[in-house]
């Protein structure tokens, strides 16, 4: 491997990093850092592949959200199901039994809780046995549980991930890529058979995983955690809590530094999910917030704001299509670039850059993902029956946000989403309607927005004259590695990478760390550029990702 | 000892996210008990840095044997054929696919994006997407109709949207134990030994297709009736082992209520998604469905729907899937 230039004559280095591709979501992303005396002070994050679903959905049947959307991302799927299905209730003025709620509800709930152990085995503990840490004290022991395919805890943790989707396929047929969830309702009836063997799935991988494997405790014990002071000292209560997973995990990652870089803003964003089925019966856009079990809202500068769809931008400066617009998604325009004439006018990605513009404090980047759905269940003021939960604000407003922060986020769901599946499953009325059969109005708009396992999750639909007009899809993905928007301000994971010690630049793990926090589940290559000449110095690949 | 390699061009990984799905075997025990040595996956394995980009290269100069090329997505060739809509480690991906795929014994296209262009590939196509070797039914695709890999073999098609984990894992443990030979394609390339028998084959709703009961409503109106009539079933037009060998071990789509889309055909999504299509069968002169079972004429299939809904016992109208 090349090694760094040393390019100042005060012996500090500079170089750029050219990371591509480092994404495999919607595609490949590729990122460039610049790098100073072993730091990173500024990064462009590049999505590297176009598909334009967008584009394929102007003028087709309005329930061609449900089919296509889905196959945006195999990942989310189910979450791109769950909101183009309330995008088109909104828009179609529908009723939904409660059971429709609920098995939408369990439904999402069983992707998310499929892709926590999914993600943190495949995707992010494979960097935890990157040689860089051979010398780390714990090292043989992550590689004893986390090297792929044999490591105790890998096979496993993989293996079981795919119990909860079993729940999914039993209302919804399959997972990934069912489209089980219309306007109205759901299309499944279930039988008592289906609700009993989803318990048991459930409690399953709730003891075989969640519980024996990861917590080293009941999941009550973990959710009596309510700050991070409490997770610190849960780990070394007893020999089942420091010896589990987690508590190994949390350890581990305090040695290698993961607390100590990927911060970000801290400013977050989450358009909350799961839905009080008394309180959504008529879907509309403006008594969302309302109804919602799990909340949303933004938190930005330590200040907390409502959540208005009203208030989102998406800003094309930067981004390979036409103009250099920031429109709200009901007018948004999709019109790509060649990146060869786009890289000219200073565009340098396919994503969007979305924004939240905040009422008399001007239009912010916000992280969405597990961390910001976290932040923003410390809000004030919930309902007895909202999720009110405030750990990670605690940790935020005192260790600050990290990487093992927005990690231990996405796993502090794991307990939380299993309990709310389990009682959805106890609320089914066999005996009640899944469906109520819409009006199909031919004109309208609609909203319909989740919480995909990475984060907020949102299509925006235009129907006119029983076609779709307009459709737009506003991703986690984007949220996070969206570009600069025409301030030249930042994208949040961009923000993330600033900061980020490189110990050995020729294997940048560190960066890996910060881009699967956000689980964008990326693919690496580097390129080690010359700051002042632009000569490429190394070439490397760091990671990799479903 | 078998080496593979996985890419992904216009993909959204649903195909990898099914195959982690799989047991007997999983992915893991594809590695551990059958010899599969994945060189390289997206989301799997420990290649990283210098290492997994020379052996990229590696394997795309022929210098390191390659035996099984998995291509999950279409091959992007937009705008105007450069590729540059779907770039990869700084080539146009198009590119990779045509080397390795040039180099590897057996070449496999998983899920329909890679096997016909799939969802992308609808009209506009705004990606200029294609399959390895059709575009949707039209034979040709990205590498050209009379590609055959080094072992002689035309792409092995595993279609599906996604394609069943198993679908996958068996045919990598026929190829990576010598029987590449033993798989049998029908004419879209598919291995006939899941792509021969019907979606409906196996469907717990084909009683009330013998008898032409129709599902009039979603919900608690899918315990009873066939999805059929009503709601643009394709069960009975789609080839694919779906209620043969179940979805995440419990179900399929059909059994649940959902209209089988046809997802394993060349034409999924069935007529472009243009409005007044989805969920709902496409009929001529109001009554007699458009798209008659395999091998059935309108005329035929009318008298024996005739005679059937006659014969229709007193139970196949009422629910069958009850609490």
């Amino acid at each position: 491997m090349a090694t760094v230039t040393d390019l100042s004559p005060a012996g500090a280095t500079a170089l750029d990093l050219h990371v591509s591709p480092l994404g495999r979501v919607e595609g490949d992303l590729d990122v460039r850092v610049s790098i100073r005396d072993g730091v990173v002070t500024s990064a462009w994050t590049e999505a590297a592949m176009f598909r334009g679903f967008e584009i394929i959905l102007k003028g087709k049947d309005p329930q061609a959200g449900l089919i296509v959307t889905p196959r945006i991302c195999g990942i989310c799927g189910g979450s791109h199901l769950y909101k183009a299905a309330y995008a088109l209730d909104t828009a179609w003025k529908t009723e939904l039994p409660p059971n429709a709620t609920l098995v939408r509800n369990i439904a999402q709930a069983c992707e998310t809780l499929q892709s926590i152990p999914r993600w943190f085995y495949a995707l992010f503990a494979i960097d935890l046995v990157n040689k860089n840490y051979a010398r780390a004290e714990g090292y043989e022991e992550a590689v004893r549980r986390f090297a792929p395919f044999v490591g105790t805890s890998y096979e496993a943790g993989v293996t079981l991930s795919g119990k909860p989707v079993e729940v999914y396929a039993i209302y919804g047929g399959q997972w990934p890529h069912s489209s089980f969830m219309i306007p109205g309702g759901v299309m499944c009836g279930p039988t008592l058979a289906d609700v009993t063997r989803s318990i048991a799935i459930l409690e399953y991988w709730k003891d075989e995983w969640l519980e024996k494997r990861w917590l080293g405790c009941s999941v009550d014990r973990w959710l009596e955690n309510r700050s991070w002071a409490d997770v610190l000292a849960w780990v070394d209560e007893n020999e089942s809590h420091y010896n589990s997973d987690c508590g190994f995990f949390i350890r581990y990652a305090q040695r290698i530094g993961l607390d100590r870089f990927g911060a970000g803003f801290g400013n977050y964003l989450a358009t909350g999910t799961y839905f009080n089925p008394e309180k959504y019966a008529r879907p509309t856009i403006e008594g969302r917030n309302a109804a919602l079990i799990n909340r949303s809202g933004v938190f930005a500068d330590g200040v907390y704001y409502d959540f208005d769809q009203a208030n989102v931008r998406e800003d094309v400066t930067h981004a390979f299509y036409e103009g250099n617009h920031a429109l709200h998604p009901f007018e948004g325009r999709t019109e790509p670039l060649d990146p060869a004439v786009g890289r000219k006018q200073g565009k340098y990605t396919w994503a969007k850059a979305p924004r939240y513009e905040i009422p008399g404090v001007g239009a912010k980047p916000l992280e969405a993902g597990p961390l910001a759905r976290q932040v923003i269940a410390g809000k004030p003021g919930a309902e007895s029956w909202q999720d009110y939960d405030p750990l990670f604000h605690d940790a935020v407003t005192t260790v600050g946000p990290s990487v093992l922060v927005r990690v231990l986020a996405r796993m502090h769901e794991a307990p939380k989403y299993y309990k709310l599946a389990r009682k959805w499953l106890d609320e089914l009325n066999l005996h009640e309607k899944f469906y109520i059969k819409p009006q199909e109005l031919p004109d309208g708009r609609g909203f319909g927005s989740t919480e995909a396992a990475r984060g907020s999750l949102s299509d925006w639909i235009v129907l006119k004259d029983g076609k779709i007009e307009n459709y737009q899809v506003v991703t986690p993905t984007a949220w996070n590695i969206g570009p600069r928007d025409g301030k030249e301000i930042n994208g949040p994971m961009e923000q993330s990478f600033v900061g980020a010690p490189i110990a050995d630049p020729s294997d940048p793990v560190e960066l890996g760390h910060v881009a699967r926090s956000f689980d964008s589940c990326l693919v690496c290559t580097v390129h080690a550029y010359d700051e002042k000449s632009g000569k490429e110095l190394a070439r490397f690949r760091i990671g990799e990702g479903a | 000892m078998a080496t593979l390699l996985w890419l992904q061009g216009g993909a959204c990984s649903g195909n990898t996210m099914s195959f982690l799905n799989a047991e007997e075997p999983s992915a893991c025990d594809l590695v551990t008990d059958f010899g599969i040595e994945i060189l390289w996956h997206p989301s799997l394995g420990m290649e990283l840095g210098e290492a997994a980009q020379q052996l990229f290269y590696a394997c795309a100069r022929g210098e390191r044997p390659l035996d099984i090329f998995v291509f999950e997505g279409t091959v992007i060739l937009g705008p105007n054929g450069s590729g540059r809509y779907d770039m990869f480690a700084d080539r146009p991906m198009k590119d990779w696919v045509y080397e390795l795929a040039n180099q590897a014994s057996i070449v496999v296209a998983i899920g329909d994006c890679a096997c016909w262009g799939g969802i992308p590939a609808v009209a506009p196509n705004p990606s200029e997407s294609v399959g390895l070797q059709y575009l949707r039914k039209a034979k040709g695709g990205f590498l050209g109709g009379d590609w055959r890999s080094r072992a002689g073999l035309p792409v092995i098609n595993i279609p599906g949207c996604p394609a069943h984990p198993d679908w996958v894992t068996q045919i990598l443990v026929a190829v990576a134990s010598g029987r590449a030979g033993d798989v049998a394609l029908d004419e879209l390339q598919r291995p006939q030994t899941f792509f021969k028998s019907f979606t409906q084959t196996g469907c717990t709703r084909v009683q009330f297709f013998e008898y032409k009961q129709p599902t009039m409503e979603f919900g608690q109106g899918t315990r009873t009736g066939c999805l059929f009539y009503e709601f643009g079933c394709r069960g009975p037009m789609t080839r694919s082992p779906c209620n043969r060998i179940l979805w995440n071990r419990q179900s399929s789509k059909t059994r649940a209520g959902m209209p089988c889309t046809g997802c394993t055909e060349p034409e999924f999504p069935f007529f472009d998604l243009a409005p007044g299509t989805v969920f709902k069968t496409q009929k001529v002169s109001g009554t007699i469905p458009r798209d008659v079972p395999t091998g059935t004429d309108p005329i035929s299939y009318m008298a024996l729907a005739a005679a059937a809904r006659v014969a229709a016992p007193r139970w196949s109208k009422e629910d069958m899937f009850v609490v």
